[in-house]
């Protein structure tokens, strides 16, 4: 009997992938606790009625131990702290990747217009200070989730559109696209039916890391206490144990929790994007034009260098990502 | 360098720059209508014509007092004579003289955390790059994908518990005294020294990995290239090769991305310095959001807009001083 082979669709390939397979381990780990937190935390962890004793080791009943302030079970606020971390990160992956389809698609296919309108917005947005501009905008219009997701939206898309851009460019030279213009096809059933589809890899694998990015992003915001004062998050739990007393005192497991949770979240969608673009592109092993995506939601600035070297034509550059970093 | 660049660079600075002064003046206005009730609201033994008199004088004092594109256009003819403005501090200082007064300290941070990554970066990454597979090259890589990952306030929490109080070994929070008894004598330049180092700690490890990372693909593409056979090929030795030819050409990112970074040097230390209670500008920013006062805050952002923009347009002079190929194809983007 003949056996059909079946070409493997995107899913298998990362967990085909051995450092794929770990990061969707870990993502579908995270999700499974952000789903289930009732069930996994073993206490309430908005339960600061003092119940529990303050400031406990880490025992059996309380695995992390309790917080020195106001004796919340550490444990439970870990799991809890998932929710909004995988929330806001996905959810902003998820927004960045249509304003940055959007907006790149447009600037490189839309016309001459659009193109300078375009990346004459996105060369203000580079300058402005991002972090400081996010704090006053926070502070202006509430601390909820959903407006922390809408500023990082409004930042994020500046960077993925100039990668798309860049890639509509080429497209746009290549025969098919040509064939089709010649063909009489209008420029919106271009832009849907060929570009878009030529940028998807782009998109699929920006969402990942744009994700991990912005968890970075959100723990910070929270940490400085500007995330949403009802939830419970790693970045505000960092906070509290600062504030707290858990340098003072000595309970590392209080610092360690939520900083090793961050960590995790942040680790497994990274994975996720770089074996997704080891996937889409082979060629290209750990060539870091994603890991450039993903800083550029830290510091822009290693994006600009890229991008920079290939406005220029620096042919070292473009040798080097050919190639890899071997 | 073409001179018709030169002037394209600086006339596109000088607009972008006349866009982040609009930016920065609407932005935190929004929330303000009226500063009075913001600041002195109502009480209840305050009769109307006196509560009014209140309002008009705050008004006038924050000048508020004239329609919004007034505001705009003294705003703007503040600048051109370099006040950014009157903070809405206990005081009403100078926003200028508060900035003034607290760069130095972010700069103790900030410049140090670049020196640091550059030097260590550059080491490490040339030593990773010339012995491929070497262990430093696979901690390198290794460590790259890690640190990522590991936010540098976290970082920070975690030196400060370690370094800071359970060893001892540097202060986890800002001496009080440090900044009120600096006299540049030695003692205090020790104490600031001390003071730094773990916040510095903190922010450089992150940098030391990125800039070696790219200092290792950067040497490593270089010595692909074809010039670096012939150099090898004329018989040169192994030394001059790589001083010479490979490590000359790989520091041209190198230099780019150092520019990038001069333009976060003020505003890249914010979190950093919240935790260690540090009196710099990020502090600065924070106290003045959590003040509302706007003034300040919009100072802060134009300075550091400023600065991003003049850094990026002098990295792009250099740069094609140091390339000339640059300007050939005329603008970019």
């Amino acid at each position: 009997m003949k056996r059909v082979h079946r070409s493997p669709n995107l899913l298998q390939k990362v967990w085909q992938h051995p450092q794929g397979k770990l990061g969707l381990v870990l993502v579908c780990l995270l999700v499974i606790t952000a789903l289930a937190a009732p069930l996994i935390a073993p206490f309430d962890p908005y339960d600061v009625t003092q119940r529990a004793e303050k400031g406990l080791s880490p025992s059996l009943t309380h695995l992390l131990g309790t917080s020195i302030s106001t004796g919340q079970d550490i444990f439970s606020m870990l799991v809890y702290g998932t929710r909004v971390s995988l929330l806001v990160g996905v959810v902003t992956g998820l927004s960045t990747m249509f304003l940055g389809a959007f907006m790149g698609i447009l600037a490189g296919y839309g016309g001459r217009l659009w193109d300078t309108l375009i990346m004459r917005v996105v060369d203000v947005m580079l300058v402005i200070p991002t972090l400081p501009l996010t704090i006053v905008l926070t502070n202006l219009f509430g601390k909820s989730y959903g407006m922390i997701i809408f500023i990082f939206t409004i930042f994020g898309w500046v960077g993925l559109a100039r990668v798309i851009r860049s890639q509509v460019l080429v497209l746009k030279n290549s025969n098919y696209i040509k064939a089709a213009q010649l063909a009489g096809a209008s420029k919106l059933y271009v832009m849907f039916q060929h570009i878009l589809p030529g940028v998807s890899h782009l998109l699929i694998m920006s969402t990942a890391l744009t994700s991990a990015g912005i968890m970075v992003a959100e723990a910070g915001l929270s940490f400085l206490g500007l995330g949403d004062p009802t939830a419970i998050s790693w970045g505000k739990m960092l906070a509290e144990a600062q504030s707290g007393g858990a340098l003072l005192f000595g309970h590392w497991w209080w610092i360690m929790a939520p900083g090793i949770g961050i960590f995790i979240s942040v680790f497994a969608f990274m994975r996720v994007g770089l074996a997704l673009e080891e996937v889409f592109n082979p060629r290209m092993k750990r060539s870091g034009a994603l890991i450039r995506l993903f800083k550029s939601m830290n510091s822009s600035y290693i994006q600009q260098i890229f991008d920079d070297m290939e406005e220029r034509g620096i042919p070292q550059i473009e040798d080097a990502m050919e190639r890899g970093t071997v | 360098m073409r001179k018709g660049y030169l002037l394209e660079r600086v006339l596109y600075t000088l607009l972008i720059f006349m866009v982040v002064v609009t930016l920065n003046f609407f932005i935190p206005r929004i929330g303000v209508e009226d500063p009075a009730q913001r600041y002195y609201p109502p009480q209840g033994n305050m009769s109307d014509t006196e509560y009014n008199i209140i309002k008009q004088l705050t008004k006038k004092q924050y000048g508020f007092d004239v329609s919004p594109w007034e505001q705009y256009l003294r705003y703007l003819s503040g600048l051109t004579r370099g006040d950014l403005g009157t903070s809405l501090q206990p005081g009403s200082p100078k926003v200028a003289t508060l900035i003034a007064q607290r760069l130095p300290w972010t700069l103790v941070l900030s410049v140090s955390n670049m020196v640091i990554c550059v030097t260590l970066g550059l080491i490490l990454g040339t030593s990773a790059a010339w012995r491929r597979g070497s262990v430093v090259d696979r901690a390198l890589m290794n460590a790259s994908t890690v640190m990522t990952a590991l936010p540098s306030f976290f970082l920070a929490l975690v030196f400060s518990l370690y370094m800071g109080f359970e060893w001892g070994w540097f202060p986890a929070y800002t001496e009080p005294d440090m900044v009120a008894s600096f006299d540049f004598s030695w003692r205090a330049i020790v104490q600031v020294a001390r003071n730094a180092a773990l916040p510095v700690i903190a922010m450089s490890i992150g940098g030391i990995i990125s800039y070696g990372q790219g200092t290792r693909n950067s040497v490593i593409a270089v010595s692909q290239e074809d010039f670096i056979t012939t150099a090898r090929a004329k018989g040169m030795s192994t030394r001059t090769v790589k001083y010479r030819h490979v490590l000359r050409n790989a520091l041209l990112p190198i230099v780019t991305s150092l520019g990038m970074s001069v333009s976060g040097l003020i505003g890249g230390s914010v979190v950093i310095e919240q935790i260690f209670n540090w009196n710099g500008m990020g502090t600065l920013f924070l106290t003045a959001n959590n003040t509302n006062d706007y003034p300040l805050m919009m100072g802060i952002m134009l300075f550091l807009s400023a600065f991003a923009l003049v850094a990026n347009l002098i990295t792009d002079l250099i740069y094609s001083l140091i390339d000339p190929r640059v300007t050939v194809g005329g603008s970019r983007s």
